[in-house]
């Protein structure tokens, strides 16, 4: 573990990912206590509307005269819980299908394989729409719409390396030892397959974040939570770009592209420290 | 390694400078764009942001769609531009027998079809004819002719329709006449899509291109009998959404807009040679509350909360709604706070409650009225009902409407402050009518585009108008069922004394108000705007105070006239220029920087 984080260290872009990415979680987890829900409220609202950045409100005020730092700041939440969500659901399914259809063979190998192909040549963003059409309008269809289009990837990758594990001698030893199926995959295989879904863990969130944010822009976000995608959804549909009202689009914009990019720093990190290959001599 | 690094920041630093200097001269080369559009003759170019559904005068129930069937068909009679009162068009005068069944309409002689065919009474009576056999004809305008009993031409300038009982709306048939000499050849009206241009019409203009939500030309009509109008061409130019419509306008490259949002109308206030208009619009936007949908035979349908069924709660619950703050803030200022159904520009048919009906924002009495109705508060503050679940209630609005989107929250807060949980529900417009028409919901949006005559919004809420066992053959609002609403709405059918229908009008509204299956929540205006440098004389609807576009006629786009040298167009607005330069700055300088990256990377391979 130690060794593992000298490595990391010494990989500059990765710490900075891994900086910003604590400072928003941390600033996220915080929101309740550092600043006042009643904000969000637009009956509550107190501030006129569509005011450039001032001393009250840093960034502005939306068409509601409510301050577009606040509604910033708790997107971030949303944005992040959903991200890591539906990640952790496509990234669970997809390794799932993936260490079953390499382990077991045979026709599940081939029945499972196909219907990730079928997932994998479904676009994933008609896909998702459709499915937070038809469900009920809410946080958890935001995360089964993405985790059910992102999955088949994760699982391709992992089929891969856990074909490539379970040809190794000592898979082989297991089995002739008397190995069952749940030994020969808990003991040897996953320690083999996990540093891949890990890195393939982080990639994913970022992508996750951005497809929650494509969701709710496009309005098919939960009506009641504020999210970064479901900002620029009002600014847009209330009239911010004739307005000229850049304090609303920019902050909620840069949020996606911070998080997304410290997301995708990390990982590219953890890769370059669990894959040899890829280190820069 | 040294070097490749200037090199690169000296390709992004010329780059950079590069689209500098083209974003800044860009303001100059998007002005050239009007001014070739403006040659061979006077274009008043409109945008639409809104979808047609079809140009077939019969099907079309969309405001956009029926719009343009306004400029390519006349009718019988039409509404006077300033008062909105029933004047002659097609028909130049009219008589009425004794017992109101008969109607006579003298058409009015010289009148041709845009291709040169004289337009007769027996094209008149062909029309309404086709609507009383061909039941796919009656998709649009049924209701005018439910009541009919038989439409004939006896000589060509005379039409006399006779109708099974009294019928207040005769003078108002808003029903565009067709040309007897094309249509008798179409065999299957719902198929027919009526865009073989030019389309042959008797309307102030004429559609001479028209492909489906991309571009629709009209031309001038030369030979229209009110006379010819003042320019030449009328475009109409669609837009995805009403911001691009604004930059369009600001830029010069339409004429005019509406439908704007107060985002946008107030961001028009600064700019050079645009002239707004905040109209008085005909619309109102609604909460509905589900009374307990039944069938038209009465079998209940749907899952509405029962607690909504209760008319005290009902009332009490429109008690914590602040009618002011939609009007200040979600509308901008732009509309005035809701009342009865039929908007206050109607002046003869308006109802607004007095000091003592009306319902002010009270959310103590809200409280106090629910704890009496039975619904004290429970754990977490939320009310409990007589079966001892907490009173939560769906929320229903359109995905994608400004409205809707803004004001659910409002609501949402507004209940829960009188303890009251709301899911707030935004779902398409079709899942939207599938739902309300099944009466699966508690509270709904909605919202009306209100007629002159007052019948149509009327008939909304009667008994008769709620679905069949199949959700079909009905267009009821709020599932209303009222014996006293229902008679009000009959009597004021048949009544031809204008002073007392408006009375007996009046009455049904406030009955529907009293009942509170519906809470009227604000009238929005209407908010156009349009360039003062090259069009001038639009006539609104009515005067003063009304709209150029969505009339209950043609007289806005009739009446325009250009401006005087009105092809030179004006500056446009350099500020999105530059915001989408920059942009592009951006987006080149990353990919400068990649380029650059790609490169060290080759040269490092090299070394």
């Amino acid at each position: 573990m130690k060794a593992f984080w000298r490595e990391f260290v010494r990989n500059r872009s990765g710490v900075a990912g891994l900086a910003v990415l604590a400072l928003m979680v941390a600033l996220a987890l915080l929101a309740p206590v550092l600043t006042d829900r009643v904000g969000l409220d637009v009956t509550r609202a107190q501030f006129p509307r569509w005011q450039p950045p001032a001393a009250d409100y840093w960034l502005g005020t939306d068409h509601t005269g409510r301050s577009v730092l606040l509604q910033t700041w708790w997107g971030a939440r949303v944005s992040l819980t959903v991200g890591v969500a539906a990640t952790l659901l496509s990234v669970g399914v997809g390794s799932v299908v993936g260490l079953a259809a390499a382990h077991f063979g045979g026709w599940l190998s081939g029945l499972l394989m196909r219907v990730t192909d079928f997932f994998l040549a479904l676009p994933a963003l008609v896909l998702a729409i459709c499915l937070s059409t038809v469900l009920p309008r809410g946080i958890g269809t935001i995360v089964l719409a993405i985790g059910a289009t992102a999955w088949p990837a994760t699982a391709r990758l992992v089929r891969a390396q856990t074909l490539a594990v379970e040809a190794r001698p000592y898979i082989e030893r297991a089995k002739v030892l008397g190995g069952g199926h749940l030994h020969i995959i808990g003991r040897h295989v996953l320690p083999g397959v996990f540093p891949l879904v890990l890195v393939n863990t982080t990639l994913t969130v970022a992508s996750a974040i951005i497809a929650e944010s494509t969701l709710s822009f496009l309005g098919l976000g939960d009506p009641g939570l504020v999210s970064w995608g479901s900002m620029l959804h009002e600014a847009t549909l209330h009239g911010a770009v004739s307005q000229g009202a850049w304090w609303f689009l920019l902050p909620p914009g840069l949020g996606i592209v911070l998080v997304v990019l410290a997301f995708t720093l990390c990982g590219r990190a953890l890769e370059t420290v669990l894959n040899p290959r890829l280190r820069v001599s | 390694m040294v070097t490749v690094r200037i090199s690169r920041w000296r390709l992004g630093l010329t780059l950079g400078a590069l689209l500098v200097a083209v974003g800044l001269a860009a303001p100059a080369v998007t002005t050239a764009a009007p001014t070739a559009a403006a040659q061979g003759g006077t274009v008043l170019r409109v945008a639409l942001t809104k979808q047609v559904d079809s140009v077939n005068p019969f099907l079309s129930i969309t405001q956009a769609g029926t719009e343009l069937g306004r400029l390519m068909y006349e009718f019988l009679t039409t509404y006077d531009a300033k008062d909105q009162h029933p004047v002659p068009a097609l028909a130049e005068k009219w008589e009425t027998s004794q017992d109101k069944l008969t109607w006579t309409y003298t058409i009015r002689s010289g009148v041709r079809w845009s291709d040169g065919q004289p337009l007769t009474a027996k094209d008149v009576a062909f029309t309404f004819n086709l609507m009383l056999t061909n039941d796919v004809a009656r998709t649009a305008n049924g209701n005018f002719v439910a009541n009919f009993d038989s439409v004939s031409a006896p000589d060509d300038r005379t039409v006399v329709i006779r109708t099974k009982t009294p019928q207040a709306t005769m003078l108002a048939l808003d029903v565009p006449i067709v040309p007897e000499h094309v249509w008798s050849k179409v065999t299957d009206i719902a198929g027919y899509t009526n865009d073989t241009t030019p389309v042959v019409g008797n309307g102030p203009f004429v559609l001479t291109e028209y492909r489906a939500n991309e571009s629709i030309r009209f031309k001038a009509n030369k030979d229209y009998w009110r006379g010819a109008p003042h320019y030449d061409e009328l475009d109409f130019v669609i837009y995805k959404n009403a911001d691009a419509a604004t930059q369009a306008l600001i830029k010069g490259e339409v004429d005019l807009i509406n439908r704007l949002g107060p985002g946008q109308y107030d961001s028009l206030k600064n700019a050079a040679n645009v002239t707004l208009n905040p109209a008085k619009g005909r619309r109102f936007n609604e909460l509905l509350f589900n009374p307990g949908a039944a069938t038209s035979t009465g079998v209940p349908i749907g899952d509405g909360n029962p607690a909504l069924r209760d008319v005290k709660v009902r009332q009490a619950l429109a008690k914590a709604f602040n009618l002011k703050d939609i009007v200040s803030k979600v509308a901008g200022g732009y509309a005035e706070p809701g009342g009865g159904l039929i908007p206050p520009v109607f002046v003869s048919y308006h109802w607004q409650p007095d000091a003592s009906q009306a319902r002010s924002f009270d959310p103590a009495a809200a409280n106090r009225e629910l704890d009496a109705a039975g619904y004290p508060r429970g754990a977490g503050g939320i009310r409990q009902g007589p079966d001892g679940k907490p009173l939560t209630l769906r929320l229903l609005g359109h995905n994608g409407t400004a409205f809707d989107e803004q004001t659910a929250p409002y609501i949402k807060q507004w209940l829960s402050d009188v303890g009251v949980d709301v899911t707030v529900q935004l779902v398409s417009d079709s899942q939207v009518n599938e739902i309300t028409s099944g009466g699966k919901y508690d509270l709904a949006f909605s919202g009306w585009g209100a007629n002159p005559d007052p019948d149509y919004i009327l008939s909304l809420h009667t008994c008769s108008q709620r679905p069949n066992a199949d959700g079909k053959g009905g267009t009821t609002d709020s599932f209303l069922c009222d014996p006293q609403y229902d008679a009000l709405y009959t009597q004021q059918l048949a009544e031809f004394d204008q002073a007392k229908r408006a009375e007996l009008v009046k009455q049904a509204q406030q009955r529907f108000y009293d009942l509170a299956v519906g809470v009227v929540l604000d009238y929005d205006n209407s908010l156009e705007a349009y360039r003062k440098d090259r069009f001038a004389d639009f006539q609104v609807q009515p005067d003063p105070g009304g709209v150029i576009m969505a009339q209950n006629g043609y007289w806005g786009y009739y009446s325009a006239r250009p401006v005087a040298g009105a092809a030179s167009s004006g500056g446009g607005n350099a500020g999105p220029v530059i915001g989408i330069a920059a942009g592009a700055v951006v987006v080149l300088a990353v990919l400068a920087f990649l380029f650059a990256r790609r490169r060290r990377a080759t040269s490092a391979e090299r070394e």
